[in-house]
């Protein structure tokens, strides 16, 4: 009648050891894909970057070799990088001002807010995909999209922005830019943290919009730009799928759109140097390192938090 | 039914020592209330009962047989949670039917279980529904009729009246009290209202910071309060305590001093004379204009709550102590106005300088 | 009027700050701005569907959005453009998103429940490092777990695209189940403690009925990033058969050059219709998702 007499007959074993089972039981499978899939291909890319390991006979040790050769002997980093850089820096504000203006116009209590707000998101969803990259080149070629309407609304004759080497670049920044929803929703998010009362406070204190703007809004979000800024920024050294396709695997015209990551794919996967390129892939870790690491040093300078 | 005994039971969270030593001995049938401050330690000895916090020392018994080790479903144990934690996705019928069928019983017994316990508690016609469609009344019953399907030998209530609303707590109070009587199973119940202590409790178990400070029926702990502290936390309103020093000595007791008069108090310890004591006055034994006992004083009247059936005065004796009497009826008195007020010797507490109890 | 404005998205928002008193003029203007914004963001992609309906002349002749004559024939060409049927790069793909979503819904929600919910030693030290692989670029592994899988003799093969997924690589899940489950009450799982369920049975009978809504997110999510991703498909699959729909379109834009746009846009849509319709599906379970975790696209 009791209910020990369910209990299972076995040996008493403690109830902490079997919580402990419990618990790698689950943890199982995580902990294996992260030995054998992360923690092991981590170390031993890096030992790959000491070495000249490629398609043809064993790994050679050759030191830092690699590191020194990235640094001082190899303009396609540097032009890899310029590109990578100059498509971070313009791509990642661009998009913060985007989605936060439109969030702060959103946030304004108007109808159809989900309206709007999937019409915003909806690039960011359908943006990393191959069919938009094809768009995009169709877009802002010769004969596209672009110049039918320019030559339409202006008669100006466009050139093809995609193959223009002083142009291209600037088109996957407007693809990047193009897809902020993501970011929109997240600020969307924070905006509807600040209380209510704060603002009914400040303008029976006489605040004007602009100033309950930037003296709650804007401080009371800080937090939610920094994040956005720090994890749009690491999306942005890993872009690659939109200048592979707009390029042709190439990062032309002439290393224009050599995104980081689209040189790495070709030192790897193109001319099999897997060694170096495993150098290379720990030059783009240790930058985004750096650059995470500074964001965070420069966020108590500017970013703020309740307590 | 059965008897569970702990035995110096302790826990840590590291180095903070939050259960410090407990002895207990509960019967079997008993009805045994926790009661005592937020942080005492209440909830945590009856999840360690439960077996949902592992016990760092001492040992818990169960029926005589050692439980330290056993996890929670093996202790033969049932628990009514303050939030009731009903599952929210299952039908009343499956939430009572989960544990019958964990532990592999047959249908037809589960259904038989089921069904009796939803008579018991009269929510049949609810069986099907979820725990969203009920009130939370029902869901109080769903939840103890959760318990009663596992017909287990003891019942463990953490605070289950706490989210309910006035009227309802004093309705399934009542309710809880016949479902002891009816089924006769040990409960254990943890509070921090005393008058579900007082109403409920064959044994009222008075923790402070991890320590038991006294345990007994309800009325001895409401006549003979060990120390200061539990005198204050049973008996609404609070016990008054006045500053008193002992001015002299009888066979039976001591003399001391108060505003105005001195009273004889029946003691068996002695006490010096001179010495500074606690004297704890309950305001319900307080007795106002002269109606028996000896006199306390007078009292000026600085506020005065009208309840209807029961008037409270707040006031100051004559050297600035706050007293407060509770007298039976309705009064016409004012603020500003006197009143003079007695007491019988036989309800004077006394303190000592510790705050412990003189025997008397 | 501004009245009624606001009372009715009350209900909808819980804040509305700033804009809860001003005029109508302003409000008019700042529909006025978002509504052009919005064309202009969703024109391209308008574009494209259109532009896939049209003959191939009529593209490039007019900027209209509607097609004077409406055809099919670029989907047929489209369809059959390359040496192997579209349809197979469908199929392939439909394969291995379904398999990722499994995999990834089976070993995540196992991870989050061992972080949320059971107690072991070295749990905050696992936590730690797996919040730290969200943060970790993957191209720091991307060589050595290509060479293990060559090594394999899965290169090739669907099997470095699935099998990563059934021991839960995109901590990004965890983190979202972890969110979720933190907010499921514990005394659910004590109860079900007390009534004898161990952890397995907590976490099948209780846990993750009780979790649908992280478990769908997560299954769009997954659904739509595997369908979408370009670069692992580019990397372990050589044989057009073996193709996923989005190799597939990137080899037909190579194949075509720039002389069929019409077949070109037309399989452009195709590939992003069915995300275009888990979108239209699952919309608030995406922006909740992105909300609640904050990352990701």
């Amino acid at each position: 009648m009791s209910i020990t007499d369910a209990s299972n007959a076995g040996p008493p074993l403690s109830v902490r050891l079997r919580s402990q089972l419990g618990g790698y039981g689950f943890l199982l499978p995580w902990l294996l894909g992260f030995v054998v899939l992360t923690l092991g291909p981590a170390v031993s890319s890096f030992y790959l970057s000491l070495t000249d390991f490629g398609l043809m006979g064993p790994a050679n040790w050759v030191g830092a070799e690699n590191y020194v050769r990235i640094a001082s002997d190899d303009p396609r980093f540097w032009t890899a990088m310029r590109v990578t850089f100059t498509f971070v820096l313009l791509s990642v504000p661009l998009k913060l001002m985007f989605a936060l203006a439109i969030a702060v116009a959103l946030n304004k209590g108007l109808r159809g807010l989900t309206v709007f707000r999937a019409i915003f998101y909806l690039p960011s969803l359908v943006g990393g995909s191959v069919a938009i990259a094809v768009l995009w080149r169709q877009v802002f070629a010769g004969d596209g999209v672009l110049n039918q309407v320019l030559a339409a609304l202006f008669g100006y004759e466009g050139p093809s922005w995609i193959s223009n080497p002083s142009t291209s670049l600037y088109t996957l920044v407007l693809l990047a830019a193009w897809q902020f929803g993501s970011s929109m929703i997240i600020f969307l998010a924070g905006l509807r943290q600040i209380p209510q009362d704060m603002y009914e406070a400040a303008s029976i204190d006489g605040a004007s919009r602009s100033r309950q703007f930037f003296k709650i809004t804007l401080p009371l979000l800080t937090p939610v730009i920094f994040f956005n800024a720090v994890i749009l920024t690491i999306d942005a050294f890993k872009a690659f799928t939109s200048a592979f396709v707009v390029s042709d695997g190439s990062g032309g015209p002439i290393d224009t759109t050599l995104f980081y990551t689209l040189y790495l794919y070709q030192e790897a996967f193109t001319n099999f140097r897997f060694g170096y390129a495993s150098a290379l892939a720990w030059v783009l870790v240790v930058i985004i390192a750096i650059f995470t690491a500074l964001s965070f040093m420069s966020a108590k300078y500017w970013v703020h938090y309740d307590d | 039914m059965t008897t569970l005994a702990l035995k110096q039971v302790q826990k840590r969270y590291g180095a903070v020592e939050v259960i410090r030593g407990v002895d207990l001995q509960i019967g079997s049938g008993e009805f045994v209330v926790f009661v005592g401050p937020s942080g005492c330690g209440k909830s945590t000895l009856l999840r360690m009962i439960a077996g949902l916090e592992p016990i760092s020392g001492g040992e818990l018994a169960i029926g005589g047989a050692r439980m330290n080790e056993k996890a929670a479903s093996e202790r033969g144990i049932a628990m009514v949670f303050q939030s009731y934690a009903l599952y929210p996705h299952m039908s009343v019928y499956k939430n009572m039917s989960f544990g019958l069928e964990t532990m592999r019983m047959p249908k037809p017994e589960i259904d038989k279980r089921v069904r009796k316990a939803a008579e018991i508690l009269q929510i049949t016609p609810l069986l099907e529904r979820k725990p969203k469609q009920l009130s939370g009344g029902q869901r109080q019953r769903v939840a103890i009729g959760r318990a009663i399907v596992r017909d287990p030998k003891i019942f463990l209530f953490d605070e289950p009246l706490s989210n309910l609303d006035a009227e309802l707590r004093v309705q399934t109070r009542v309710e809880i009290a016949k479902l002891h009587a009816d089924i006769g199973a040990t409960m254990i119940y943890v509070t921090h209202d005393q008058v579900e202590a007082m109403t409920l409790a064959d044994r009222i178990v008075v923790l402070r910071a991890g320590r038991i400070e006294q345990q007994g029926s309800p009325l001895e702990i409401y006549n003979k309060p060990v120390n200061r502290f539990v005198a204050g936390f049973i008996g609404s309103p609070k016990m008054n305590f006045l500053d008193v020093s002992v001015v002299g000595r009888r066979d039976d007791g001591v003399v001391i001093g108060l505003a105005g008069a001195d009273v004889a108090v029946p003691l068996v310890e002695r006490a010096k004379i001179g010495a500074t004591l606690g004297l704890g006055v309950r305001p319900e034994h307080i007795r106002a204009n002269g109606a028996g006992g000896t006199h306390l004083g007078t009292l000026t009247i600085t506020h005065i709550e009208h309840l209807g059936g029961q008037t409270i005065v707040y006031g100051r004796l004559p050297d600035k102590q706050a007293l407060i009497v509770a007298m039976e009826g309705q009064t016409l008195l004012n603020t500003g106005e006197t009143l003079s007020v007695s007491i019988a010797p036989e309800h004077c507490h006394l303190f000592d300088a510790d705050g412990r109890r003189l025997a008397d | 009027m501004t009245d009624t404005v606001y009372a009715s998205n009350v209900v909808e928002a819980a804040a509305m700050p700033e804009g809860a008193k001003s005029s109508p003029l302003k409000r008019a203007l700042v529909y006025a701005l978002l509504t052009a914004v919005s064309f202009i963001m969703l024109y391209p992609l308008l574009w494209m569907v259109s532009s896939s309906f049209k003959p191939e002349n009529e593209i490039f002749a007019t900027t209209s959005l509607i097609p004077q004559e409406f055809t099919l024939d670029a989907y047929r060409r489209g369809w059959n453009g390359l040496s192997v049927s579209f349809g197979y790069m469908f199929l392939n793909s439909l394969l291995i998103s379904v398999l990722v979503v499994i995999g990834n819904l089976i070993s995540c929600s196992m991870a989050a429940y061992a972080f949320t919910r059971l107690q072991f030693k070295g749990r905050g030290f696992w936590f730690a490092l797996m919040l730290g692989t969200l943060m970790m670029p993957q191209h720091a592994v991307l060589i050595p777990q290509y060479l293990m899988f060559l090594k394999f003799g899965w290169v090739n093969t669907i099997m470095p695209l699935v099998v990563p997924k059934f021991f839960a690589i995109d901590a990004f899940f965890i983190f979202l189940m972890v969110q979720f489950f933190r907010g499921i009450p514990r005394e659910l799982d004590e109860a079900a403690i007390m009534d004898g369920a161990g952890p397995l049975r907590i976490f099948l009978k209780v846990i993750l009925p009780l979790s649908t809504p992280v478990l769908a997110t997560a299954a769009v999510f997954s659904f739509i990033w595997t369908w979408d991703d370009f670069f692992a498909p580019l990397i372990y699959l050589n044989d057009i058969e073996k193709y996923t729909a989005q190799l597939g379109l990137r080899t037909f834009v190579d194949a075509t050059a720039q002389s069929d746009w019409g077949a070109l846009l037309a399989m452009s849509t195709l590939t992003v219709l069915p995300i275009f319709i888990l979108f239209l599906l699952f919309q608030r379970l995406l922006i909740e998702g992105i909300a609640t975790t904050g990352m990701k696209r």
